[in-house]
């Protein structure tokens, strides 16, 4: 009862956890995956991969199983499950009998059952599916940390050096080649990249949640600003921030990181909608 | 075999349209389509002709009772049908020929009813006058594309249309089911029924009865010869027209836009 | 084999027959309409619904009903966004309430169920479970039956449609609703994130190999049927996850049939990669 009454509460509130190793990993991880998820986040919703990038998420369920129980690096078992719904899924979609919708929706369930039988009745790993699904804050190691440091590198060079190709192909993919833009070999690097920013959000968010660093803050970061520029700085903005205080969240109530930042992150883009629609009835 | 329809059959349906002073918009937006007046009765086929944006699905959709007139009304007398551009149509759907002659008979048919033997026997009878009688269980997406338009104007004919709104009925068609689908239409025209045929061609659209020159307004409606004069094609295609033989022949420059 | 025997494994087993049955038969239409993002968001996002009824005790067929209605509204609401396009407004929509649910239902102190809520309690189905799924398959079997015309003429030709004397968007609410319906019956056997699998997995097999919608439906309704049937059965035999096993079964008979079905003729127009997976 007496941090009610103690002035200080808010501040600490804030610092206290701060000072604690596992807390000063967490946060710089996120702040480094803020940086790739909201570069790359801004090419997912300028292009529309919402919910291919939810699926390349939970695609990596069952890789994430089998890499606790075989000893493989998480990492690299979640970037083959991921590259390899990927590839299956524009195999499919191309052969052009299934839709692009339902053989997402096919695959990603598909996965998951996968990931359900081989960590409940195969591996029994059992306790840490929660983990896996919804992600950690007391967890992340150094590898999670080189990995964040790696993926925010890559999709700032890729943003730098691609940029101008995926935004000639999203305005018009059918008059890009024709500009001299070689828009097959754009897109391919630019799943690449996704699945290997998903990989890198998978241990703070969880699988279920890569949306909400990867998509979130750059759908929010849409209503407010209109330039390319201005909606890669404040997608990442935004995610920092985001993740800043969905990690105080998570820490206060116990709970892993993914679903606190969801939460704060639908709070927020909620809101901004909602401020956007008023300010643009008050313009009219 | 009749060389042609007899002539009493003309005037025989009281088929009409009426549109005056119509003015449309959607969703109370501003008016997209403005002070349409025409009268077609029955035994006419009259072009609607324009640029895209011009007018022509506004018109249809508010004969068909679809958009609210903001001005004027547009009255129809007689069941009107519909026909749509074969190319907006589900082709992966899996229907047959037959299925789809059949939609014609569902606005009547009670959703605890099966169709009946009658409309049955009327959609395979649509299927043969259309031309297409050896085609009745062809999937639809598998026919070609003026088989498709003749399906559907025989989907129209089982619905008993008097009133018929055919969009661009010879876009991506061949040649002869071009002719085809003319010889069908001159027929449905001679029997007393109304035909609005919509189209961006001006030749295509000095070979029926009436011309109807829509470009957010009504430029003008009348006879084709007297109708389509220079003047008139300027004023409906702005700065889109080309002229050609010294303005005895005019082509409409069309920029195709793609609608999702 | 002896489990036919158990009291548990035959409800279990009448359940996901009937739901096999149900969920295959609407996934035909709303495969033809393109809905599988509306169905996995609408099962995706109605979690919060059903942790807050284990929350507080109630039963949860009532938690899935308010979870698919609140998600419907807010999936509605997003839908018709158009500064960031309905896909990622829905997609921020279903992330936001799945991250509530988990939130909720991963609080300390609060009991571990949502394994059961996410993957589903197939071996728990109670005779009130089963009651309930057959009230709702069979009003949902009696509405597509009753719908059947409409619906074909509002996926086939939508412009055309009212001249024929359908609605198409009132047609395409009243599927949306029994997918509502449908969720709501599924949850509890094969949760919230695998329902998708019975509803998708029977129709885009059945949509390779029947020549008629109604062909398909039936086709569909005979596969989800089987699915159930098959995955509980071998779950049984090899100790897995039920639901997870049914989802499976579900999926592979796709996959049969996209690999024993004649191959499709390629389409025509060839679109960059990512837009072909952005749809």
């Amino acid at each position: 009862m007496r941090i009610v009454f103690d002035k200080l509460a808010g501040v600490r509130w804030l610092t206290d956890p701060l000072a604690i190793p596992f807390m000063q990993r967490a946060l710089l991880t996120t702040l480094l995956l803020a940086v790739a998820a909201g570069l790359l986040g801004t090419w997912i919703v300028l292009r529309r991969l919402a919910f291919f990038v939810h699926a390349t998420g939970s695609a990596t369920f069952p890789g994430l199983v089998v890499a606790g129980a075989w000893g493989i690096a998480p990492p690299l078992a979640a970037l083959g499950a991921g590259l390899g719904f990927a590839g299956l899924l524009s195999r499919i979609t191309r052969r052009g009998a299934t839709g692009a919708d339902a053989a997402t929706g096919l695959l990603l369930t598909a996965a998951l059952a996968l990931g359900v039988v081989l960590a409940s009745d195969v591996y029994r790993s059992g306790a840490g599916v929660d983990r896996l699904l919804f992600g950690t804050l007391l967890g992340l190691g150094d590898g999670d940390i080189a990995l964040a440091a790696a993926a925010a590198v890559a999709a700032l060079a890729a943003t730098l050096a691609l940029g101008r190709t995926w935004l000639a192909t999203g305005f018009d993919p059918g008059g890009a080649p024709a500009l001299g833009i070689r828009t097959a070999r754009g897109d391919r690097l630019l799943l690449v990249l996704l699945a290997l920013s998903v990989v890198a959000v998978l241990p703070a968010v969880g699988a279920l949640l890569v949306s909400t660093l990867l998509v979130v803050p750059a759908a929010t970061a849409r209503l407010l600003t209109g330039s390319l520029r201005g909606l890669l700085a404040a997608a990442v903005a935004i995610a920092a921030a985001e993740s800043v205080g969905g990690l105080l969240l998570a820490y206060h109530l116990d709970l892993p990181p993914g679903p606190a930042i969801a939460v704060i992150g639908g709070g927020v883009f909620g809101l901004v909608a909602l401020a956007a629609s008023i300010g643009a009835r008050a313009a009219a | 075999m009749m060389s042609g329809p007899p002539a009493a059959a003309s005037g025989a349906r009281a088929s009409g349209v009426e549109v005056r002073g119509l003015s449309a918009s959607y969703g109370g937006g501003a008016a997209v389509l403005r002070d349409v007046t025409f009268t077609a009765t029955g035994g006419q086929s009259v072009a609607v002709l324009g640029p895209n944006g011009g007018g022509k699905t506004t018109l249809f959709r508010a004969l068909l009772g679809e958009l609210p007139t903001a001005a004027g009304s547009a009255t129809v007398h007689d069941t009107i049908a519909y026909v749509p551009q074969t190319e907006r149509s589900r082709l992966d759907f899996p229907v047959s020929a037959l299925d789809v002659a059949l939609m014609g008979a569902y606005a009547r048919t009670r959703w605890y009813r099966r169709i009946g033997a009658r409309d049955r026997a009327l959609a395979r009878a649509a299927l043969e006058r259309v031309g297409l009688a050896d085609r009745t269980d062809e999937r639809f997406g598998a026919l070609s594309g003026g088989q498709r338009q003749r399906v559907l104007i025989g989907r129209a004919l089982v619905q008993d249309a008097g009133v018929l709104l055919l969009d661009e009925p010879f876009a991506g068609v061949d040649r002869t089911s071009e002719e085809a689908i003319m010889r069908i239409l001159d027929e449905l025209r001679d029997e007393g029924r109304v035909l609005l045929i919509a189209t961006h061609d001006v030749e295509q659209a000095r070979r029926w009865d009436r011309v109807l020159c829509l470009a957010g307004a009504q430029i003008a409606y009348g006879p084709p010869a007297q109708t389509l004069t220079n003047a008139v094609l300027e004023a409906t295609y702005g700065e889109e027209i080309v002229m050609l033989d010294c303005g005895h022949r005019a082509v409409a420059i069309q920029h195709h836009s793609h609608t999702h | 084999m002896d489990i036919l025997s158990s009291g548990l494994l035959q409800r279990a087993l009448l359940e996901v027959v009937i739901l096999g049955a149900t969920c295959g038969a609407l996934g035909v239409w709303l495969l033809h309409l393109r809905h599988t993002y509306a169905a996995e968001s609408l099962a995706h996002a109605m979690l919060p619904g059903l942790v807050i009824a284990t929350l507080v005790g109630a039963p949860l067929l009532l938690g899935a009903f308010g979870g698919v209605l609140g998600a419907a509204a807010l999936i509605a609401l997003a839908a018709r966004d158009t500064r960031v396009g309905p896909e990622v407004a829905v997609g921020v929509t279903v992330t936001t309430a799945f991250g509530l649910g988990a939130l909720l239902a991963l609080a300390p102190g609060v009991p571990a169920r949502l394994g059961e809520l996410l993957f589903g309690d197939l071996l728990g189905t109670s005779t009130s479970d089963l009651v309930a799924a057959c009230v709702l398959g069979g009003g949902v079997a009696l509405a597509l039956w009753a719908g059947h015309r409409s619906l074909a003429a509002a996926v086939f030709d939508p412009a055309a449609a009212p001249s024929l004397g359908v609605r198409p968007a009132r047609v395409e609410l009243a599927l949306l609703a029994l997918l509502g319906l449908a969720v709501v019956a599924a949850v509890q056997g094969l949760g919230n994130l695998l329902v998708l699998a019975l509803i998708v997995g029977p129709a885009a097999a059945a949509i390779r190999v029947g020549r008629s919608v109604g062909a398909q439906i039936a086709v569909a309704a005979g596969l989800g049927a089987v699915a159930g049937l098959l995955g509980l059965v071998a779950s049984a035999e090899l100790e897995t996850a039920a639901g997870a096993t049914v989802a499976l079964a579900a999926i592979a008979l796709w996959v049969l049939a996209a690999l024993l079905a004649p191959r499709a003729p390629r389409a025509a127009t060839r679109r960059s990669l990512v837009e072909t997976l952005g749809g």
